[in-house]
């Protein structure tokens, strides 16, 4: 055991420990990177291989394995097995036994899922790809499918390495993991650019190197993503023996983890719609789709993440001591920050996504065309970050009351309302412009998520202070609406239309500080308290990196 | 809810343990898995006893807990417990509609695992009805009423002490009213320290509280307390409400004091009161008969429905549900309106639904009178670059030419200067399954100005002066239909841009091929 880790023991379970608020912040830099190399691998795939049926291919996929794995093991390790591993460290083994047993069931586990798993490709593939309107490619899908499938198995190893080692308080190893991974990857993506010649897609050829040559180098990414871990495990003084039964403090958990599994289940089902909905429509929709919600989330992912990371231990340790008004503040306080970083972003994105997909992914085999049909997809769908951001602190807030069901139940009538509407946009939209309705879709139903969130909420807490919530996200998009009128006047009147990717630079380079200062401007101008602890955290962000 | 949840020994040895009931929350398990919480039903503070409806995994049926929390290293407490459910066990032995079944009493070791936080569980059987306190939360019961509903409670009490065992009936939130409208104790389980005196002022307190909707004992969570006469006793309830009688209130009262004079020490006294009450009923009614109409109605609607009326929670729920579907409506409609907007906007897209011009074919009446008729689509079996001097024009992106997606297309390198400077010309060559007699051939591109020719090849790469030309036109934004003078059929047909559209650069969308009607 290092010097961490005996530290930590002696703290009382369940408090935050001095190790852990240090290793946060160099955690946050290493999330970021990793989270900017992921968005280069899916840049340089457009730039090199295009928007396309491959593309849409490999990305659905690529999403199968992590799809099964959330299915067969991912929800219930953050919520339980977690929890129990960091309890298990006050063992008189120091855990030992339990991370063994763990170990050893759960590889055991997900290695017959994942054989399983990989038999059933060709089915994964009738699930996901409607190929009756002959816009997709089944075979090509399933091809992929049989190479990365294999990925639960690492998928699986990784997250739970990475939670033994965060239960021992070791938290940089597995912070870096995913940017090796998606090095890994921008290396495949290289070799299959020098790789002369063609995937053939009539007919797929399973032996086809430069199938192979992708499929096997992503699969390679997460083999190697989970590996760099086994190192940082042996050096924490962990042994690994088969130890074979379930502990019996798992049982405690069974309904919370039923309800968690349903939610990820719940999900998934609306992915599936949208995925059939997507290959259905027109080539390229998937690829589309994929970037836009990758776009959508980049920001999200540096601002909500950094907020969350913030106030997330406050809130679960006021949900813990039933401290409902400290709870309610906490909540109340994430919504109004989130509401004043983020529906400016929204207003940016809104009016600025062409320009800025042409100019990220108009390079090369990308083309001009279909980047445009994703910054229309971004533009359209922009307005949702808020509310993907509430929904996503409100689950926190859920699951900090060890309220699993609820999240759950809005779950199910997010995707009851999301399915009709996305067979809605395959009935009432052009083909090729699916992918932007799917987007806008997926946005409302964060709309929708957000409201019931925040009144289920209410009904368990009380007075939520939604009305100070509500006002300041109006005054957002209020100062958001300044900003992109003054960025879209601007556009019409002395800027270039978008039609290459210096054009795109151009209008991007103007129209986004436009429209980001207008906006910000007009809050500070209209006072928005909420403003100042937003724009010192910002600062203190910069000052930090 | 409650906020007492820092009384717990935080000392040493209770570090790796929970450090309160915190994992008390619907849903969770306890007794070692075998019973899920469902929901609170309340907390007897004095011993830290929480009330829990829950279901019994095993035999799948609803228990009511009485979870009483603590560290089992707390020797105090550990005891206090184990006395609580030593007494428990002994009442178990009372069958009476006034009581919960007690089915089983689990203590550490012996169901309880030692890391739950638990000191000991008594399992009853679930009583099904309204809670006590939500009963009288809206107004208090008639006299009548109240006695009839707590003749059971105290006959049970009666048949304890008969046997000398202690009951504990003192606090509100452990009796609840079943559908037939008696009181049960429905979470059974007496203090350590309760005493037969106990349960008679735990009825009289209980009475006291269905006249008066006020708890006359020690504070008791959500309930308003009694207000006090300056003697420090409480008020009788005929001080509170007039049209209670004398002989009720006083024996509210007289159950409650310590005292032997006057004071009643035994709960068959209370229950003959309580008799004696229920015979007034018929008096009682017919003397102020409308009054105790409506409010007969009233409590009938509270106590034989487990409704809570006075919820603020499943009014709030209400409300909530109407604005979910609120939401979803709007958001329907909006989804609608965001979906016209997006065709609205791509109506501007190049290459989609633009006019359709007709070329017709460039060989004279004397060569061909009639220009073959055109009949079904053909699908190219492939399409590639046809290029005779310099690097071909994006090979690779041919097949965009014809796979049927107008968002896709091939396009021409760009030129510095206009054909045939560098080349004579560059082209899609597409080749088909068979030879066919093609009459038209239909090409989207938003590159006007292009000028292009249909030709017939006898080989994939032939020579350009192998190639025949039939069909010759002016390419027009959006789609140009082209009409060809030789119904001949080839396997391989060229479509040969000879001169290039504004910039240099031509680009296609799709190009589509008709066969010659036969």
């Amino acid at each position: 055991m290092d010097g961490t880790a005996t530290v930590a023991k002696d703290e009382p379970a369940g408090g935050s420990t001095p190790s852990l608020a240090k290793a946060s912040g160099s955690m946050a830099i290493a999330t970021l990177v990793s989270r900017i190399t992921g968005f280069g691998w899916k840049l340089v795939m457009t730039w090199l291989i295009g928007i396309n049926v491959t593309t849409d291919s490999f990305t659905i996929a690529n999403t199968l394995p992590n799809i099964i794995f959330e299915l067969l093991l991912g929800g219930v390790l953050a919520s339980i097995v977690v929890p129990l591993l960091v309890r298990s460290q006050d063992d008189p083994d120091g855990g030992n036994e339990y991370t063994s047993r763990l170990l050893t069931v759960g590889m055991t586990g997900l290695a017959i899922g994942t054989v399983i798993a990989v038999a059933a490709a060709p089915l994964f593939t009738t699930i996901y790809v409607d190929g009756t309107t002959g816009k997709a490619n089944p075979d090509l899908v399933t091809a992929f499918a049989y190479l990365l499938l294999p990925e639960i198995l690492f998928y699986g190893l990784f997250a739970l390495l990475s939670a033994i080692l965060q239960a021992k308080h070791v938290f940089g190893p597995t912070a870096w993991a995913p940017v090796v991974n998606n090095v890994v990857i921008l290396a495949t993506l290289v070799a299959f650019w020098l790789m002369p010649g063609e995937i053939s897609l009539d007919p797929v050829r399973m032996g086809d190197p430069k199938l192979l040559v992708l499929g096997l180098g992503t699969t390679l990414g997460i083999v190697v993503q989970a590996a760099v871990l086994v190192p940082a495990l042996r050096r924490s003084g962990f042994r690994f023996r088969w130890t074979w039964g379930i502990d019996a403090r798992l049982r405690e958990f069974g309904g919370l983890a039923l309800w968690i599994l349903g939610y990820v289940g719940i999900s998934q089902i609306g992915m599936v719609i949208t995925q059939r909905v997507l290959t259905a429509a027109a080539v390229g929709g998937v690829s589309i789709y994929s970037n836009a919600w990758l776009l959508f989330q980049l920001p999200y992912g540096v601002i909500g993440v950094s907020l969350l990371t913030a106030i997330l231990p406050r809130m679960s340790k006021a949900a813990a001591v039933g401290d409902t008004q400290r709870l309610v503040d906490d909540l109340s306080t994430g919504s109004r920050l989130s509401a004043v970083m983020l529906v400016p972003i929204s207003a940016v994105l809104t009016i600025t996504g062409a320009a800025l997909c042409v100019a990220l992914f108009g390079v090369g085999e990308g083309g001009i065309e279909q980047s445009q049909r994703l910054g229309h997809a971004l533009a359209f769908s922009a307005f949702g970050l808020l509310p993907y951001a509430l929904v996503m602190l409100q689950l926190r807030v859920f699951y900090a009351m060890k309220d699993a069901r609820t999240p759950t139940l809005i779950m199910v009538v997010m995707t009851a309302v999301k399915v009709p509407l996305l067979y809605m946009c395959g009935a009432l939209v052009r083909p090729d412009q699916v992918v932007i309705a799917v987007l806008l879709v997926n946005s409302l139903t964060f709309v929708v998520g957000a409201v019931l969130g925040q009144m289920w909420l209410w009904v368990r807490l009380g007075n939520l202070h939604s009305k100070k919530v509500v006002k300041v996200i109006a005054v957002c998009v209020l100062a958001s609406g300044v900003g992109a009128a003054a960025a879209w006047g601007l556009s019409t009147v002395a800027l270039p239309t978008v039609d290459s990717v210096t054009t795109a630079w151009v209008n991007l380079a103007v129209q986004g500080p436009v429209a980001c200062v207008v906006a910000f401007g007009v809050l500070v101008a209209l006072k928005v308290p909420e403003l100042k602890p937003a724009t010192s955290r910002i600062t203190r962000l910069v000052r930090r990196g | 809810m409650t906020t007492r949840r820092t009384e717990y020994p935080v000392g040493e040895g209770a570090a790796g343990n929970q450090a309160g009931p915190g994992f008390l929350v619907p849903g969770s398990a306890v007794g070692d898995g075998r019973y899920r919480l469902l929901a609170e039903f309340g907390l007897d503070e004095r011993v830290n006893a929480h009330l829990w409806r829950a279901q019994d995994n095993q035999l799948r049926r609803d228990v009511g807990l009485t979870l009483l929390v603590g560290d089992p290293a707390n020797a105090t407490a550990a005891g206090a417990a184990r006395k609580m459910l030593e007494r428990t066990m002994h009442a178990a032995r009372i069958t009476h509609p006034g009581t919960s079944r007690v089915l089983d009493v689990l203590g550490p070791g012996n169901g309880i695992a030692p890391n739950e936080g638990l000191l000991g569980i008594v399992v009853a059987d679930w009583s099904q009805g309204t809670d006590l306190v939500d009963v009288i939360a809206e107004h208090p019961l008639p006299p009548s009423t109240a006695a009839r509903l707590l003749e059971p409670l105290a006959a049970a009490v009666e048949l304890a002490h008969h046997s000398g065992m202690v009951l504990g009936i003192d606090h509100p939130q452990r009796i609840r009213v079943t559908p037939d409208g008696l009181l049960r104790l429905s979470f059974p389980g007496p203090l350590p320290e309760a005493t037969l005196q106990d349960d008679v002022r735990g009825l009289g307190a209980i009475l006291y509280l269905l006249l008066t909707g006020k708890w006359p004992l020690r504070s008791a969570p959500g309930l308003p307390h009694a207000p006090l006469a300056p003697d420090g006793q409480v008020v009788p309830p005929r001080a509170l409400f007039p049209y209670i009688p004398y002989e009720l209130s006083s024996a509210a009262v007289r159950s409650l004091t310590d005292d032997a004079t006057g004071g009643i020490r035994t709960s068959s006294g209370l229950l003959r009161v309580l008799e004696r009450a229920k015979l007034n009923e018929d008096a009682t009614q017919s003397i102020s008969a409308i009054q105790d109409d409506t409010e007969d109605e009233d409590d009938d609607g509270a106590l034989w429905t487990t409704k809570r009326p006075h919820n603020d929670r499943s009014k709030r729920r209400k409300l909530a549900i109407g604005v979910t579907a609120l939401a979803v409506a709007t958001v329907g409609v909006l989804a609608w309106l965001g979906m016209q907007l997006i065709s609205f906007f791509g109506d501007d897209s190049p290459g989609a639904g633009g006019p359709t011009v007709v070329a017709t074919a460039p060989g004279n009446a004397e060569n061909n009178p009639k220009p073959p008729t055109p009949g079904q689509p053909i699908q190219a079996a492939g399409v590639q670059v046809y290029n005779v001097k310099g690097t071909p024009d994006s090979p690779r992106r041919a097949n965009r030419a014809v796979d049927g997606d107008p968002a896709t297309s091939w396009k021409t390198d760009k030129y510095q200067q206009p054909f045939p400077a560098l080349k004579p010309g560059v082209g899609l060559m597409a080749s088909f399954a068979e030879p066919v007699p093609f009459a038209e051939v239909v090409i989207d591109s938003p590159s006007s100005g292009t000028v292009v020719e249909i030709r017939t090849a006898p080989s994939e790469k032939p020579g350009l002066d192998e190639t025949k030309v039939i069909g010759r036109a002016t390419l027009q934004p959006g789609q140009t239909r082209l009409q060809l003078d030789s119904a001949e059929p080839t396997q391989h047909l060229l479509i040969w841009i000879t001169t290039l559209a504004d910039g240099n650069v031509s680009e296609i969308t799709e190009v589509g091929f008709l066969r010659a009607a036969q």
